[in-house]
């Protein structure tokens, strides 16, 4: 008995040093696999269709971090939803960072929604990369010059005036309905099926103003068709130096979209760092703000940290936005 | 004529650029092949070679694009005529009559047909384009909601000429769709209907369900049938039509190819529309409406034409309002933009030079696909030579692989499969499926804009009798919808007049 006691105990501690050595083999290689990362191609999640905006930036960033990591970034488009499909895919992805995403402003509008699995929590930020604020636009051949006319012919007329919108919900419906709220003014907002179709309709006179971004209308404000008022941001836009801003009028609002960088909440730390550093050399590779600016898009690198200070801030702006509209559920 | 010198120039400066033309070529040659597989479209076509472009010279690039754009809204037909496989919406309008004639053994006149049409249809828009554009831009703004509400009801009123046999399992075919089109996202609230709690479903996944009822169908109908091969005439037989039929073909033609630019330049509006509609109006002008659908090639001329036309149309108003009417335009729109050129109203004025060698381009695409066309038919006929065996899991495998790339989702390849399933039965009892396909395009437009068209006037319904392009889009629609009874009416009592002669009525029962 004495013997066998024994022997089990020896069998036991053999047994138990053997995991221990096992799951130290185990985790020593894992711990590696971090450091080396990445070892293979990372997959990136865009949640709209190709040849879109947020395709082009990802493509563009993919192209431009070629550079500063040792495996490419391959582009994948997986639509649907407004978002959602694309969005849940990356937050239900594995955390290894081999399948990483294009987050937009989206993360902040569609949980309150209830058309969502994700919160805003789900994701780490890694790197912001874009960003455009709204901006207010009437005709050219309107009668508002300035920002104040028009809103003075809101306020007379709460209802009559018509602010297309890239659809219900969408970032640029929120901000004219933020608009409103901070004005006191009521408007009659329109949906479109984007923003392309509210900016045709903009143009033929069927509605008086347009919330969509500076870059959206750029070229019929080139040409003298359109004109915009002001813009929802914290400074001027480069681009359009003239047109001043709402916290110039005395009106504290600024609403944008962003895209940028993220990856599962549970990304080892290691990992996330990688991209981090990468993922900012990339954004301020000449390359990349070149083609940006090509594509009338507005650089705005911000790191993890600062990123994820943007995505709290608007996710809990629009919840409040949400809620009061009775949109939220 | 500035124009015209301008164009001249532009083929001057074309003619020195050997590698604009090549790469022309080759876009043309994959747009051909991008559209008749099955689920891989146009729009994908251009935004996948968009990133290639990037590197090149803007004429190059642009070109090459240009070219998948065209190719990939003619190749469609290829597979529709063949083997009643649409590789794109606006071709399933081409199947409804391509692929009887293909059954009847003329798939050689039919696809010759469908290529010659395709051609002028799309030659003639570029001219449009060259020429009119300024006047016909101011075209596209006088479109708004009610109008586009209108234009669906329009494209609605069509399911009552594609149903074949029975005008009832028409209805019932194109109510069907209009169920299936309320599956979604609402265009209005932005509010989830009908999904199921799946995030897939927030789009209604339409070129799935296309794919489904049609080439997942008639792959399923072929397994049950023990013959080897199609049994189709395997010889294709002539490709050109010969002139005396082709030139009675023309008016057709010419129709079609101005209500394609037409409906090009309305914002939203694309070639599927194009197609439908252009059919629907040969069938109304002709002298024998009763042919269609049983293998008529002025059907086929008609839809390709039209579906052709479109593209001078919808660049039109990309180009020149700087505003993309449907989604190839709006990447072709990305593409211009990223070589510098933006489009809108500067765009002629600032880079004349180059938007006219832009437009010679066009028209040597347009060459060009009529050339690699007729070309290739004999070589695309071979395929129904193939025994069955090797064949239906071809087209299996096709389907599957093209509705998972439109968006990487399984999800949209079981509903691809259930269409089948539903395709099939659907043909065995005999009820079409175009209706299901035309319901899914035109609903949710329909929808949308009569929503938005309340929300613009503030929930007024005047705007459906004060607007003159409304009232007459819907009396159209209306007189489309009620003439065919009108007809049978009068048929009815001829019939009953006749001394002795039981009502047709009478005889059905």
């Amino acid at each position: 008995m004495k013997v066998t006691n024994r022997l089990s105990r020896r069998a036991l501690t053999v047994g138990l040093s053997a995991g221990v050595l096992i799951a130290g083999a185990a985790t020593l290689p894992g711990a590696a696999f971090a450091a080396d990362y990445p070892t293979k191609p990372i997959e990136l999640i865009v949640p709209y269709a190709a040849g879109g905006g947020t395709d082009l930036v990802a493509r563009a960033f993919a192209d431009a971090a070629k550079k500063h990591l040792p495996q490419p970034i391959g582009v994948v488009n997986k639509t649907g939803g407004g978002g959602a499909v694309g969005l849940t895919e990356i937050m239900a992805a594995r955390p290894d960072g081999y399948k990483i995403g294009m987050g937009t402003v989206e993360i902040t509008l569609l949980p309150h929604m209830g058309v969502a699995r994700f919160t805003v929590d789900d994701f780490t930020p890694i790197a912001r990369l874009n960003a455009e604020p709204s901006a207010i636009t009437v005709k050219a051949d309107s009668p508002w010059k300035t920002f104040e006319e028009f809103l003075d012919y809101a306020k007379a007329n709460p209802g009559k005036v018509r602010i297309g919108n890239s659809g219900t919900g969408a970032i640029w419906h929120l901000a004219a309905e933020a608009l409103a709220d901070k004005t006191g003014t009521s408007f009659n907002h329109v949906p479109f099926d984007g923003a392309n179709p509210a900016v045709t309709s903009l143009l033929g006179g069927h509605i008086e103003a347009v919330s969509v971004s500076p870059a959206e209308v750029s070229s019929q404000l080139a040409a003298g068709q359109l004109r915009m008022l002001a813009i929802m941001a914290d400074q001027r836009q480069k681009a359009f130096p003239d047109v001043p801003t709402l916290k110039e009028k005395g009106i504290d609002l600024t609403v944008a979209t962003w895209r940028g960088i993220v990856v599962p909440k549970k990304t080892p730390a290691a990992v996330v760092e990688t991209l981090r550093t990468a993922s900012k050399a990339a954004a301020e590779d000449q390359s990349f703000r070149d083609q940006l600016a090509k594509m009338n898009l507005t650089w705005a690198y911000a790191d993890g940290p600062e990123f994820g200070q943007v995505m709290q801030k608007d996710n809990a702006f629009f919840k409040g936005m949400m809620t009061k509209l009775g949109m939220a559920k | 004529m500035h124009e015209l010198d301008l164009l001249m120039s532009g083929f001057a400066t074309l003619a020195s650029n050997p590698l604009a033309l090549l790469l022309a070529l080759v876009g043309v040659t994959l747009g051909i092949v991008i559209g008749a597989l099955p689920g891989l479209t146009a729009t994908m076509g251009v935004a996948i070679l968009l990133p290639f472009t990037f590197g090149m010279d803007p004429v190059s690039g642009l070109l090459m694009i240009s070219g998948v754009f065209f190719g990939g809204v003619y190749g469609g037909s290829v597979t529709a005529i063949l083997l009643r496989i649409p590789g794109t919406p606006a071709a399933a309008a081409t199947a409804l009559d391509g692929f009887e004639l293909t059954r009847k053994g003329m798939a050689g006149v039919a696809l010759g047909t469908a290529t010659l049409s395709s051609f002028l249809g799309g030659t003639a828009s570029i001219f449009v384009l060259i020429f009119m554009a300024p006047i016909l831009a101011g075209f596209a703004l006088e479109f708004s909601a009610p109008e586009s509400f209108a234009l669906a009801v329009f494209g609605l009123s069509i399911i009552a000429s594609i149903s074949g046999r029975s005008v009832i399992k028409g209805l019932i075919a194109g109510f069907l769709g209009l169920l299936i089109a309320t599956v979604g996202m609402d265009p209005m609230d932005g509010f989830p209907r009908f999904t199921g709690g799946y995030t897939e479903l927030f789009n209604v996944p339409f070129i799935p369900v296309m794919i489904g009822l049609f080439a997942a169908a008639e792959a399923f109908k072929t397994l049950e049938d023990p013959k080897v091969r199609l049994g189709m005439a395997a010889a294709l037989g002539r490709i050109l039509p010969d002139w005396p039929t082709y030139r009675r073909m023309l008016g057709t033609v010419a129709r079609s190819s101005g209500l394609g630019i037409v409906i090009g330049i309305i914002p939203g509006a694309g070639a599927d529309i194009a197609a439908y509609v252009a059919y629907n109006e040969a069938k109304r002008f002709s002298r024998t409406p009763e042919n269609y659908g049983k293998g008529e090639l002025a059907g086929v001329a008609a839809c390709e034409a039209g579906a052709n036309g479109c593209t001078g149309g919808a660049l039109l108003t990309m180009l020149t309002l700087g505003i993309p009417g449907d989604a190839v335009t709006a990447v072709m729109l990305g593409a211009l933009t990223l070589q510098g050129l933006q489009p809108g109203p500067l765009l002629l004025k600032d880079h004349a030079d180059l938007v006219f060698t832009l437009f010679a381009g066009m028209l040597f695409c347009y060459v060009a696909m009529l050339v690699i066309g007729l070309a290739s038919l004999r070589f695309m006929g071979r395929v129904l030579q193939m025994p069955k065996s090797v064949l239906t899991p071809v087209i299996l495998v096709l389907c599957i692989v093209g509705t998972y790339a439109i968006n990487n989702s399984l999800f949209d390849i079981g509903v691809m499969l259930a269409a089948g399933v539903a395709g099939y039965f659907m043909q065995k009892w005999d009820f079409p499926a175009s209706p299901v396909v035309l319901a899914l395009i035109m609903g949710p437009m329909a929808e949308a804009n009569f929503r938005r068209a309340l929300s613009l006037s503030s929930g007024s319904y005047d705007f459906l009798y004060t607007r003159p392009i409304t009232v007459v889009l819907l009396s159209v629609a209306v007189l489309t919808l009620l003439l065919p009874l009108v007809k049978r009416w009068r048929a009815h009592r001829m019939e009953s007049r006749r001394p002795g002669a039981t009502s047709p009525l009478h005889q059905i029962k």
